[in-house]
This record gives structure tokens, sequence and C-alpha cells, in this order.
């Protein structure tokens, strides 16, 4: 079943010095259960400005999308409670303890009341936060924060998660940590759509790769299909290749 | 479900702020201390000074050609400090200085006072020659040269920039006015008064207001002003981090990005800001009611409020939409600033809009009878005015409250819709219409521009009051501000003058209806103005100077129908039945149209009791213009109401106090509903119009 479908997605800004501005033009793709599809390309290709679009914090220009069943456009607090968001500039509240934010990301997500206790112990026990759980998030380190961030975005277990380059400034350690999460979250069934500029990260993680110029999408597919189409082995090649105008 | 996601938002704000140290110490416990501190720190310093200017000794010197005659004066003033004491106060001591050159002296502070004795030709030239020198000419009116005394005069010179002086000034000049008005009396007793003293009589007074009404009206001044501050800078505090904090730091993007309603987000920060406004502003009050108990501010003797509790109630309800207006617009400002710092740099801007309003109800001569009670926060403060003072006007302090109340839901609305805009995230600030400007523009842009003309002729009416005469405010404001600033949208936003005045020919049958249709609609507007008379009463004094106002006396006939009949209905109409009606079509379907271009034409009345009759015709007209997509026949629609209304009496026809006989009323409205049915039936719809369910749109 698909869980994600975008259809048609396009947005355009208008700003007073540059005018009138396509950041994303009829992007369209679709996601199961347990995919994850990975939207390369490089800055500001227009990755961010779906991802936006996809968590109803930006409102498309035409076309739709829907998350499980839920468009949008008619209906985007279904769409947000279906759906985790973590991007680089989510930031947290810092003076909430790392419990508290759980507990208050569960809430507003409308996660059933009576099993936001359990539910934030779980995550607390699986991200690794029990020694910091009371620690204000203004305390904690950076690697801290991390870990936080990633258990709000799944605090109310929506089936759908977006990362909008989630491994952008962390060091490698932290990077790596970031690619278990994403590939164990995938393992549940959960439905992952991120976004990145870093090839190996892409060949690593992803089942589809969509590659993504200029608000365009270029192609879609599994690296072998892409493999297959350009004739090229590394994803940077064949990055370059449809990027240039090739196949 | 959603109070339970507004419950969890508003509990984390406050709780968010509660663990803010910094600021909870510089909002609420640094005024605590600070405020008995810099109170106790005056006073002191007040009665240092005091005790300073009355321990002083007065340095004098005594100069001019009547130098005798002054020297004189000033040891009266001397005996009379000395043996003749006002016991409120101090003697003061004063010592002669007998050094050259005085004037050098006082204006190195070695001295405080110089005391100038002219004869009365020697006062004539050097007042002459100083009133030449402040008019920058030789000539001088021959009337104040005239009026100057014919005696010798002593003349004080002293230096308001220091507090000894001027008191060494004060006291003196006081004391030689004692003493000329104690020469004078004795003089008179000497040679016998010329009437008896029975009939000069005595003045007396009485206050016949009560303590608490005079306390009530004092308090009633300061306490919206007051409260409005306190309320300002105490949801300030919550304000600045609700939206353009989170912006900074980044967690309105993951707010954003969560199941919470964006409605749901702004009444839990608004809640939050009015929490802690209220909160801040009742913490200041029991602060200042402590040192009124304490003695540390001094109230008057007489000082005593007393209000009864439907008063307290009404006071309650008064302030609740202004609650609501502050926290709105507070969260506003938040929203539409980009940071922290553009905050702090829009916010004393806001604070001052208040002020100005809170102060504005405080100026004499506000009465919530009038326009006036439509302006929010104006009128809640003139109506807090009314009930400090016990006058509970119900259907006035009904209209303070809702108009306040639609600005602060206002308010709302335009907080929750920045909420969702998407400058918040993406930074772009435009949509197409913006950038594109011209026509695309227009229909978001002319309300704005409505409410920008209203608010000219309404601070031009409030200070030139009735100072103009009716042709000078008919061509102000319907030319000079309505029409002028219609032809400024049009060039603004490059609208075609055709399309903008809707200047179309209509259906030729809707000239016939007009004839039947203006003395129908000027009926039913009788009828519907007394029908509101009933509700609201008008005082008669206010109909009878307004009638007298538009029978305008001195005018010939001929002036009062063109100043009253054809220019409004020219002007008017392509105003509102124009460019408003132009601007409003592609965004309201017809029915919501025709009642709101009807109510901005009653509103622009300015005069309460007129605002029910006026918007009445202009539903009417608007109503005229969809039908017939042109101006022309609603113009001479709104000529002929006009002329109907006010030549007959002007003429002598009909007496001022005629009254419509009861028949007449349904023989209007039927009238009407036949003018109407025409109308329908030949319509020829305004381009544009939206589709109705009437199916008014153009096949």
């Amino acid at each position: 079943m698909e869980t994600v479908v975008a259809e048609d997605l396009t947005k355009t800004f208008y700003d007073e010095s540059r005018g009138e501005v396509c950041a994303v033009e009829n992007m369209s793709f679709a996601c199961r259960a347990g995919e994850v599809l990975g939207l390369l390309g490089s800055n500001g290709a227009g990755k961010t400005t779906t991802l936006r679009m996809l968590a109803t914090i930006l409102r498309p220009s035409s076309g739709t999308a829907r998350i499980m069943g839920h468009d949008l456009i008619r209906d985007p607090e279904a769409v947000r409670r279906s759906l985790g968001f973590y991007s680089t500039s989510t930031a947290l509240y810092p003076r909430l303890t790392a419990r508290e934010t759980l507990e208050f990301f569960a809430r507003v997500n409308r996660y059933p009341a009576a099993r936001i206790e359990e539910r934030v112990s779980e995550l607390v026990g699986r991200f690794g936060i029990a020694e910091f759980q009371d620690a204000r998030v203004e305390k904690l380190s950076s690697g801290m924060r991390q870990r936080v961030s990633i258990a709000r975005t799944v605090a109310h277990d929506p089936p759908v998660l977006v990362f909008d380059e989630p491994t952008v400034g962390l060091d490698v350690i932290a990077a790596l940590e970031m690619q278990e999460v994403i590939r164990t979250l995938s393992e549940e069934r959960k439905t992952i759509i991120f976004s990145t500029h870093i090839m190996s990260e892409a060949e690593k993680l992803c089942d589809t790769i969509a590659i993504i110029h200029r608000g365009h999408l270029l192609a879609s597919g599994t690296l072998e299909h892409h493999r297959r189409c350009t004739g090229k082995h590394y994803l940077e090649d064949v990055f370059v290749h449809y990027v240039r105008g090739g196949g | 479900m959603p109070s339970f996601v507004l419950a969890t938002l508003y509990r984390s704000e406050l709780r968010m702020l509660l663990r803010d140290t910094r600021t909870i110490v510089i909002a609420v416990v640094a005024p605590l201390v600070l405020f008995p501190v810099l109170i106790l720190v005056m006073r002191w310093v007040e009665q240092r000074q005091v005790t300073r200017v009355e321990r002083t000794v007065y340095r004098y010197a005594v100069t001019g050609s009547h130098e005798d005659f002054a020297y004189y004066k000033v040891q009266g003033v001397i005996n009379r400090e000395t043996f003749d004491p006002d016991t409120t106060r101090a003697p003061a001591a004063f010592l002669h200085d007998r050094s050259p050159n005085p004037d050098s002296l006082i204006r190195a502070g070695a001295i405080h006072l110089v005391i100038e004795g002219l004869g009365a030709d020697e006062y004539r030239r050097v007042r002459t020659r100083e009133l030449q020198e402040e008019a920058g000419s030789d000539s001088v009116e021959l009337a104040v040269i005239a009026d100057l005394p014919d005696v010798p005069v002593i003349r004080l010179h002293y230096r308001a920039d220091q507090d000894v002086s001027r008191a060494a000034f004060e006291r003196m000049r006081e004391r030689l006015e004692e003493l000329r008005r104690s020469h004078r009396d004795s003089v008179y007793r000497a040679h016998g008064l010329v009437v008896g003293i029975e009939d000069m009589g005595e003045i007396g007074s009485e206050n016949i207001a009560s303590t608490e009404r005079e306390s009530g009206a004092l308090l009633g001044l300061m306490l919206t002003p007051l409260l409005l501050v306190l309320m300002l800078t105490g949801g300030s505090i919550v304000a600045v981090d609700a939206i353009s904090g989170e912006k900074e730091r980044g967690t309105l993007e993951t707010l954003l990005t969560t199941a919470a309603r964006r409605a749901e987000i702004v009444n839990a920060k608004q809640l939050a800001v009015a929490t802690v406004g209220v909160a801040v502003t009742l913490v200041n009050l029991a602060n200042l009611l402590a040192y009124v108990v304490l003695g540390l501010i001094e109230l008057p003797d007489s000082f005593t409020v007393s209000l009864a509790p439907a008063s307290l109630v009404v006071l309650l309800m008064l302030f609740l939409p202004v609650t609501v207006l502050v926290s709105s617009s507070l969260l506003l400002l938040s929203g539409r600033s980009k940071s922290y710092k553009e905050y702090q740099l829009y916010f004393p801007f806001l604070l001052l809009i208040f002020l100005a309003l809170a102060a504005a109800a405080a100026l004499p001569g506000m009465d919530l009878r009038s326009a006036i009670a439509l302006v929010p926060v104006v009128g809640v403060g003139v109506a807090v005015r009314e009930v400090m003072v016990g006058e509970l006007d119900w259907p006035f302090l009904m209209v303070a409250f809702a108009s306040t109340g639609i600005a602060a839901w206002g308010a709302a609305w335009l907080t929750e819709r920045t909420l969702s805009t998407e400058r918040l995230i993406s930074g772009a600030e435009l949509d197409r219409a913006d950038l594109v400007g011209g026509p695309a523009l227009f229909p978001r842009r002319v309300l704005r521009w409505f409410g920008v003309l209203w608010a000219i002729l309404l601070v031009t009416s409030l200070w030139s009051g009735p100072s103009l005469g009716l042709r000078e405010q008919v061509l102000f404001n319907i030319v000079g501000v309505l029409f002028v600033g219609s032809l400024l949208m049009v060039r603004s936003y490059r609208l075609d003058p055709r399309a903008a005045f809707a200047l179309r020919g209509p259906p030729p049958v809707a000239w016939a209806t007009v004839l039947i249709g203006a003395p129908a609609a000027l009926v039913t507007g009788i009828g519907l103005a007394e029908l509101f008379r009933r509700f609201v009463p008008v005082p008669d004094e206010v109909i009878r100077s307004f009638a007298q106002f538009l029978a305008a006396g001195d005018l010939p006939v001929w002036q009062i129908a063109l100043f009253l009949a054809v220019i409004p209905g020219v002007f008017e109409e392509l105003v509102f039945r124009g460019v408003l009606v132009h601007g409003l079509i592609r965004r309201l379907r017809p029915v919501p149209l025709a009642l709101t271009a009807g109510v901005v034409f009653g509103f622009f009345h300015l005069s309460l009791w007129r605002i029910v009759p006026t918007a009445y015709l202009g539903v009417l007209l608007t109503a005229v213009v969809l039908l017939t997509g042109s101006v022309y026949p609603a113009m001479l629609w709104h000529a002929l109401y006009n002329a109907l209304g006010i030549l007959p009496v002007r003429m002598g026809w009909v007496s001022q106090d005629f009254d419509l006989p009861l028949w007449s009323y349904p023989l209007g409205v039927a009238a009407l509903g036949v003018a109407f049915l025409v109308l329908w039936n030949a319509r020829r719809p305004y381009p544009g119009l939206l589709a109705s369910p009437g199916r008014l749109r153009a096949s």
C-alpha cells in the first residue's frame, strides 16, 4: 500500500528582488510502508521545499499529496498527525526537560493520553535518554539534544517520517547513529523520506533515490535502476549524468 | 480533544516562562522592589530640596531710576514676611546686596534676585523696545503700548533655571502683590468707598458632586491608560518570546509540524500573554495599593472611591475585550517581527498607539453618545470614565464593548493568519498579488484605504468641530478626502477608471425605478431611524442641531440642493458604490457585499444615531449598483433621497416637527419592493459578481 503519494507538487515564491521563483515544479512520487525514499540534490534543488510541503508548513501553489490517505490541503492536521518531521532547523524548547519535551510532543500530536506515560518511558529507554531525562534541554550537549530531537519526532508513533538533511553538521559518529536510527525505523515498517546531498548516505540507506535539480524530479528508482539507465557505477557519476542533461 | 492540546500548549508556555528567572526578576520582582525605592528616593530628594530652599537666604539687589521706590516696597515685603508670616511655610530670609553690577552678579549666580524700580515713561520705553525686539520689527501695535501701566513699575529679574532664584522670585512677587492689594484697600478705606460694601457682594461656590463621584471621575481618567501600560508591558514578556522568539530559536517550525491546529497554537499563546499581562497588572496594582496603605503614596484627603457591584462587573466586562485586543496585538507584532530585536524596535510604537487611544478617551468633551463609542479602546476608555461616576448608559456601553471586541477578534484573526503564512518559515514575504501589485492587490487593500479615510474624517471632525460651515464641510469631507482618496486608489492600483467607478450604461428602466425607489427608501429609512431611536434614545437637542445645520438658514436653496443633494449624490456614489464595491466585488458574494458596503457607508457618517439609516441607504444603493452594473441610477437615487429629505422643510412646505403618518411606512415598503422587482427583472449585473444563490451572476 502506498503511504505517501505526491502528485504534481509545485511551489512558487514571489520575491521582491528575484521576482517569481519556481522552487518545485510538478514533483510526483510515491512510497510504501517500510520504504526509504531519498531526495538527492544539490543546495537549492527544492528538497527542503518539497519536504515542507509534505509537512504542511508550506502550501503547494498547485498539485497535492496524500499521506496515509489524507490530503495535505484538505486535511493538514490529519497529515501532521501521521507524520514526524525532523530537520536541523527544528529546534527543541530549551527550558523543558528531555522527558517533558517528549510528553509535550506526544500530547500536541494527539497521542492517546492514557498511553503517553508508557510511550515516553519507552522512548527514553530506546534512545538512551534515561540518564539526562530530567535535565533541561538547554543544559544538554549537542549529541544528547540530537537523541531527544529524534525521540520527539517519533513521539506520537507516526507511520511516515520525514528527515530533512538529518546529518548536516553532525560529526562522523553522530551521523552514523542517525543512519542507524533511520535503518531501524525502516525495519519497523515506517515510511521514510529523507533529503540529502551526501551520495554515500543515499547509497547506504535508500531503497529509492529521487534525483532533484532546480525544482524538477529528473529521475527516480533504485540504485541498480539508475546504474542501468546511465551506465555509471558510482552514484556521484549517476547524479552528474542526470544533472548535465543525460538520460 | 482540542481543549487537551490547547491546555498542553498553554501550560507549557507558562511553565517555560516561569522557568526563565531573568524574565521573572525583570518583569515582576524588580518593579516590586524598585518602585518603593524610587518613591522613597524621590521623596527624600524633594524634602531635601524644600529644606534647602527654605534655609537659603535670598540675596537681592535693588537698581533702576526709581531705586528708592523699589527699596521701600521691598522693605515692606520683608516686614510682612517677618511680622505677618504664612504659618503653612517657613518664613523666607532676604539679604540686600549692595555690590555694583547686579546684572552680572545674578548671571554668575552670586545673587538670586534683582529688583528694578522704573518710572512710568522709562518702563514704557524699555517695554516698547523689548516688544519690538520680540516682534522683529519696529512696528508694535499701539493698543499693546497703550495698555502699559502709567505708574512706576517694579521689575523682578530672576533665573528660572535655578530653583533658589525661582523660589526667591515667587516669594517676592507674591508678597509684593499682597502688599499692593493691602495698600489699595487702605487707600479705598481712607477715601471712603463710592459704593456700599454690601453692593460688591462676595463670591461663594459649592461643589454638588459627591466626593465619590469626583474621585471616580479622577480615577476614571487614569484607569484605562494605567491598566493598558501594565498589561502591555506585562504581556510583552510572553509575546516577544511567543512567536518571534520561537522563530529565532527554531522551535516555531517544530511546533508548526505538529498536529496542533494553528488556531489552538494562537489561542494558547494568546491565553498565556493575557494571563501574564493580567497577572503583572494585578501584582503591580496590589503593589500600588500596598504603598497607599503604607503611606508611601499619598492620596488627596477627599479621595474616596465607591463602586456598586454592578459597576464593578461592567468595568471587568469592558476590560475583557481590551485584554484580548492587547494580547492579540502583542502576538501579531511578535508574528510580524522576524526577531527579538525587530519586536523590541516596534513595541514602543504599539505602546504609543494604545496610549494615544487611552489618552484620547481622557480628552475633555469626549461623550460616549457619539461616534467615539465606535473607536476601539477609546470607546472603552470613555465608558470606564462614565462607569466610574456611576453612569451606566447600557446601549452605548454595549457599542463600546462591541467595537473593541470586534477589533480584538480582528487582531486575533490576523495573528492566526500570520501564523499560517509561509513568511514565518520560508522568508518569502510576498504572494503573487504583492509582487504584481495593481488591480490584483487592490481587493486586499481596499478596506485598509477606507479605514484610513475614515480615520482622517474622524480626526478632522473632532479637530474642526462645528467651526466649519456646511459648504466647507461637504467640500472637504466628500470631495477633498473621499473623492481625492478614491482617485489616489485608482491611480495607485492602476485601475481602469470606468470599471472602478462603474461608469456603465444602466438598463433604461432603472431610471424610472429611481422615481419610486428614492421616496420609498426615504420613508422606510425614516421608519427605521424611528425604530432605532426607541432602542437608543437620541437627545432632541442633537437632532434639532443637526436639522439646523442642514437647514443652513443663510444659504440660498440652490446651494443647499447642490451641497446636500447633488455633490453627495455624485461623489459619494463614485466613492462607495464605485471604488469600494469594485474592490469588494471579487471577495464577497452579493448579499454580504451589499451589507458590508452599506455598513462602511454608515460608519462614514460619524454620528452614531445616523449610522443605521445611512447604512440602510448604503445597502439599498449597493443593491441598485449590483443589479444595474452602473453607478448612474444610484447617483440619481441618492441625490433625490437627500433632496426629498431636506428641501420640503427648507421650503417651508412641511414643518421641522412633521411626523409621517403610520400608513406611509407599509406603503414605502411596498413601493420599494416594486422598485427592486422591476430592477431584478431588468437586471444587468455588475461584471465579475461572485455566484450567489439568487443567480444574480451574469450569464
